[in-house]
């Protein structure tokens, strides 16, 4: 029963990895522009909403301005920083350091207007209940699922059918291709990180209830995001979002053997066996560039 | 005030080690690595064994702490360098949050969080170290000698081989360069002077523990390589100076509240790395805008 | 206990500290006593700094009332973010930029990083804050006004036999406070016939306390025993009681702050600390309750008194130092004590140990509507 039960906690975890990921490998997928500061997003996404429940607003429009706070966030940093810095060379690592800067930055604004400690949200919805002898589940299990499994639903859809959709799978790929549908790259760019950055709002909102939020906490999210994006193959959407979730369940079951201090430890242990010996990640098309 | 100054120099001339030793490997290897502070403690933890169960000589600790931490990345880093670009800072970023929870688990060698405390100071030779300005002299003297090494090997053939492979690492293979091989050996010898960083941390301090090698520290000792000038001598000194002195200038802001200085020293830190890196990509020493 | 907010507590502390920094560079001529403090300022411990401060701040302003000393003292602050890192290197300040005589510490792990350096200088610390077991008799120059946890424990135990708790399962830091205090639980609850179930060692940063929670269920404990700092311990004590843990809880002397007890989720919180009698009637605990009511408008808690006490100890061992002429440093103050041993402290006659170490009356107290009430 206890394996069952780090299952569930494993699988609402794993859900809102697997969200968070699939936004940092949409941006990458894309654009080819290594997002670290994805986990920012998160941050920032996480304490707008902690902040318009504090001013009383109803949760849809925390929600709201949460997704708002996340896509502005987004959309400015790929025209104000890395646009600039892929016109010069684009090369990785500046990306990387940039990007690296921008988590520094909100991460230290966080702590002046909220102050260090954790902030979380009290809701019913949190609450476990008995649902068979020994397994507890909260609602917010239900919901944390069902969020996922519509977005990613919509998601595949719009990635699919829609034109801006296949432009965006085309964009790293086949820039060729875009011109013959008439879709502008820069634009396309900036789709990407609209949807990317929309994608870590429903893990920042959930975790504001759940576990609480500190301004360090894009950092765990980040690293679980690279993680999951090299586990489940770089750039793949879906290997993303399963490595997300595989990842959340290995975090959580491994307290079933080991002591806590362990399970962030147990992800990385998983990301060292795929970079080692399946570098291409479980839907890779190819092996590193 | 003069104690604070000397205290304040003593740490530059270990974080210059330190940068100088990541150098070799980001400016003159192109090996991106964030898990710089992994070694930096290894050589921490090696130093102040040594210090504690043998004897507080700094050339024994210091030795001992470069066999350790150049040893062991050589090591880690040899499955890893076969993958290239944003794999290898992946794996070093997972390298490092691996290596944060084995400090803090592995606590009979490490004291866990609680540290190893009690570290005397040092001597040389029987010699006592225990005045800062001598410390602060053997500190310096460390630092000319990574510095006169770096100078000497990246005028020498393996320094060319090297910064060949960093700007192009099939063209270095087509002229029968062995990649591998020279790349361990840039971790190797970044590792060992981040090692010997270490020891003298340690001395310096008289405690270590998990705390002083986190991620925040790769990034710190990273951004002090990036900020200063990756590839050139005298750009990591540069960018370790400003980066120490920050807090230091902060504290004379008028109004700021003690609470907040650590907050806004971490934003004008973050912000310098974001700027830096859209204007200025080679940094403050670097001359090559635009090369990589 | 009527809520404090930190904004006044701030205020209160901040203005001490920030006169004693302006006055520090006017009166070089006039050589003031300096104090040190070494308390986490800022992260998710600040809360405990504030209110360690602002207990030193009351003392330091009836010393000068009193002019007690011949010399001003003045307070200089170090953040030690309540780590052993952070407590190094404060303590390396204090000591060398500084020249503090004195400092006041909080926190076992920082104390256990700040004592050596305090000894090789000669600096006296003195904790009121930290309850590690290893406190004691840490270094001749440090000293405890506070009891450590090996005291709370020892009353816990008897209360945990007679309420029947005697599967305990255990929820520690993995540092040198929390470690210490599942070595003492242990063995004192084995001995009296109790047990622990299941001991979980968790990083001061943990967020996510779900899984242990689910462990934790499958062990039926009695009793769940958990052993962190400031913020975390809300979050423990939430996550707990979302995962449907309705076993009672238990804790240290460190819960006994705001952010625990406005939480909804820790009603019924079972916890020991030092007693707060406020009533004992000598004319020192008069006077710092009344002032103490008067300045925040509620009753102080043992750490205001601690902290005010630490102080206190440090004027009368230097008003005794300056009647005989003696100079004051590390090793005089500490010949006093151990010469004196008795001093008039807030809450009654303080009496301290060979190690330096003060013993006080601990109670087990239950959490109602925010406020602590004694149960035995």
């Amino acid at each position: 029963m206890l394996l069952l039960q780090l299952l569930v906690s494993g699988i609402e975890t794993g859900a809102l990895y697997a969200l968070t990921a699939a936004g940092f490998a949409l941006i990458f997928g894309a654009t080819r522009i290594f997002h670290f500061a994805h986990g920012a997003t998160y941050a920032l996404a996480g304490y707008a909403f902690v902040l318009a429940s504090r001013l009383g607003l109803a949760w849809p429009l925390g929600g709201l301005l949460a997704l708002a706070v996340a896509v502005g966030f987004g959309l400015f940093l790929e025209a104000a920083v890395y646009r600039p810095i892929q016109r010069h060379h684009g090369a990785f690592f500046t990306v990387f350091v940039a990007a690296f800067g921008v988590v520094i930055v909100v991460q230290s604004l966080i702590e002046l207007s909220f102050g260090r400690a954790f902030v979380a949200i009290s809701t019913p919805l949190t609450r476990a209940h008995e649902i068979l002898p020994g397994l507890y589940i909260a609602q917010v299990f239900w919901v944390a699922l069902a969020i996922a499994i519509v977005i990613f639903a919509l998601l595949g859809s719009f990635l699919a059918r829609a034109r801006a959709g296949i432009g965006l799978r085309a964009l790293s790929e086949n820039p060729d291709l875009l011109r013959a549908f008439g879709l502008s790259a820069r634009r396309l760019s900036a789709l990407a990180f609209a949807l990317g950055s929309a994608l870590a709002v429903p893990g920042a909102v959930l975790g504001a209830a759940t576990t609480g939020l500190s301004p360090g906490v894009g950092a765990h999210v980040m690293l679980i995001s690279l993680a999951a994006s090299v586990v489940g193959g770089i750039g793949s959407l879906r290997g993303a979002a399963l490595a997300g979730l595989l990842l959340g369940v290995v975090e959580t079951l491994v307290v079933a053997f080991l002591d806590t201090q362990w399970s962030e430890a147990a992800g990385f242990v998983v990301l060292f066996v795929f970079i080692l010996f399946r570098p291409s990640g479980l839907f890779g098309a190819a092996v590193a560039r | 005030m003069i104690a604070y100054l000397l205290n304040l120099a003593q740490l530059a001339a270990i974080f210059g080690l330190l940068s100088v030793s990541l150098n070799i490997l980001i400016g003159y290897g192109g090996i991106f690595s964030v898990a710089h502070a992994v070694f930096f403690g290894l050589g921490a933890y090696a130093g102040a064994h040594v210090a504690l169960d043998l004897a507080p000589d700094i050339l024994l600790a210091a030795l001992a702490a470069a066999l350790t931490a150049g040893v062991l990345s050589a090591l880690l880093a040899l499955p890893a360098l076969r993958v290239r670009g944003e794999y290898f800072v992946i794996a070093s970023l997972g390298l490092q949050m691996l290596a944060t929870t084995v400090f803090t688990e592995a606590s009979d060698i490490t004291g866990g969080l609680g540290g190893l405390v009690g570290i005397p100071p040092p001597t040389v030779f029987g010699v006592s170290l225990a005045d800062p300005l001598a410390f602060l002299l053997v500190c310096l003297g460390f630092l000319a000698l990574a510095l006169a090494v770096v100078r000497l090997l990246m005028r020498a053939s393996f320094g060319r081989a090297l910064m060949a492979l960093r700007d192009s690492e099939s063209a270095a293979e087509a002229l029968g360069k062995n990649v591998p091989l020279l790349k361990t050996l840039a971790v190797l010898l970044g590792g060992a002077f981040a090692g010997v960083a270490g020891a003298l941390f340690a001395f310096q301090e008289a405690f270590v523990n998990v705390e002083s090698f986190t991620l925040d520290q790769s990034v710190l000792i990273m951004a002090m390589v990036i900020i200063g000038g990756a590839g050139t001598l005298a750009g990591p000194l540069l960018g370790t100076v400003l980066l120490l002195a920050l807090p230091a200038a902060l504290t004379f802001i008028p109004g700021l509240p003690p609470t907040d200085i650590g907050a806004v020293q971490q934003l004008i830190y973050g912000l310098a790395m974001t700027v830096l890196m859209i204007f200025r990509p080679a940094g403050l020493a670097g001359r090559l805008a635009g090369r990589r | 206990m009527t809520r404090i907010t930190r904004r006044t507590l701030l205020a209160a502390s901040a203005l001490p500290l920030g006169g004693g920094l302006l006055a520090s560079r006017r009166a070089r001529a006039e050589e003031a006593y300096i104090l040190g403090t070494l308390f986490p300022m800022a992260g998710p411990n600040a809360e405990y700094g504030t209110i360690f401060t602002a207990g030193a701040a009351m003392a330091i302003k009836h010393v000068s009332a009193d002019k007690m000393l011949s010399r001003p003292l003045a307070l200089r602050a170090e953040d030690s973010e309540g780590t052993p890192q952070g407590g190094a290197v404060g303590m390396n300040k204090l000591v060398n930029v500084d020249h503090a005589l004195y400092v006041l510490v909080g926190f076992t792990g920082v104390s256990k990083a700040a004592a050596p350096i305090g000894t090789r200088a000669k600096v006296v610390l003195v904790n009121g804050g930290g309850v590690g077991p290893d406190l004691a008799g840490l270094s001749p120059y440090y000293w405890n006004v506070i009891p450590l946890v090996p005291d709370e424990i020892k009353v816990l135990t008897p209360f945990l036999i007679a309420r029947k708790l005697r599967r305990v399962a255990l929820i520690y830091v993995n540092d040198p406070f929390g470690n210490g205090l599942y070595k003492a639980l242990k063995t004192d609850l084995t001995a009296a016939g109790g047990e622990i179930v299941a001991a979980d060692a968790i990083s001061p940063t943990d967020q996510q306390f779900s899984a242990i929670a689910a462990r934790i269920r499958t062990t039926a404990p009695d009793a769940v025993y958990f052993a962190s700092y400031g913020a975390q311990q809300a979050q423990i004590i939430k996550q707990l009681r979302d995962a449907g843990i309705s076993q009672p809880l238990l804790t240290y002397s460190g819960a006994a702050i705001p952010s625990v007890r406005n939480l909804p989720e820790a009603e019924g919180l079972t916890l020991t600390a030092q007693a707060a009698d406020w009533t004992v009637d000598d004319p020192v605990t008069r006077r710092f309750v009344a002032d103490w009511r008067a300045q925040y408008g509620s009753d102080p808690t043992p750490y205001h008194q601690n902290y005010y006490n630490a102080v206190r100890l440090f004027a009368l061992l230097a008003q005794q130092l300056e009647k005989a002429g003696k100079p004051v440093n590390g090793d005089t103050l500490r010949a006093a004590l151990l010469a004196t041993r008795r001093f008039a402290l807030v809450g009654g006659e303080g009496v301290f140990d060979d190690l330096g170490d003060i013993s006080m009356k601990i109670v087990v107290n239950t959490l109602k509507g925010g406020k602590l009430v004694a149960v035995g």
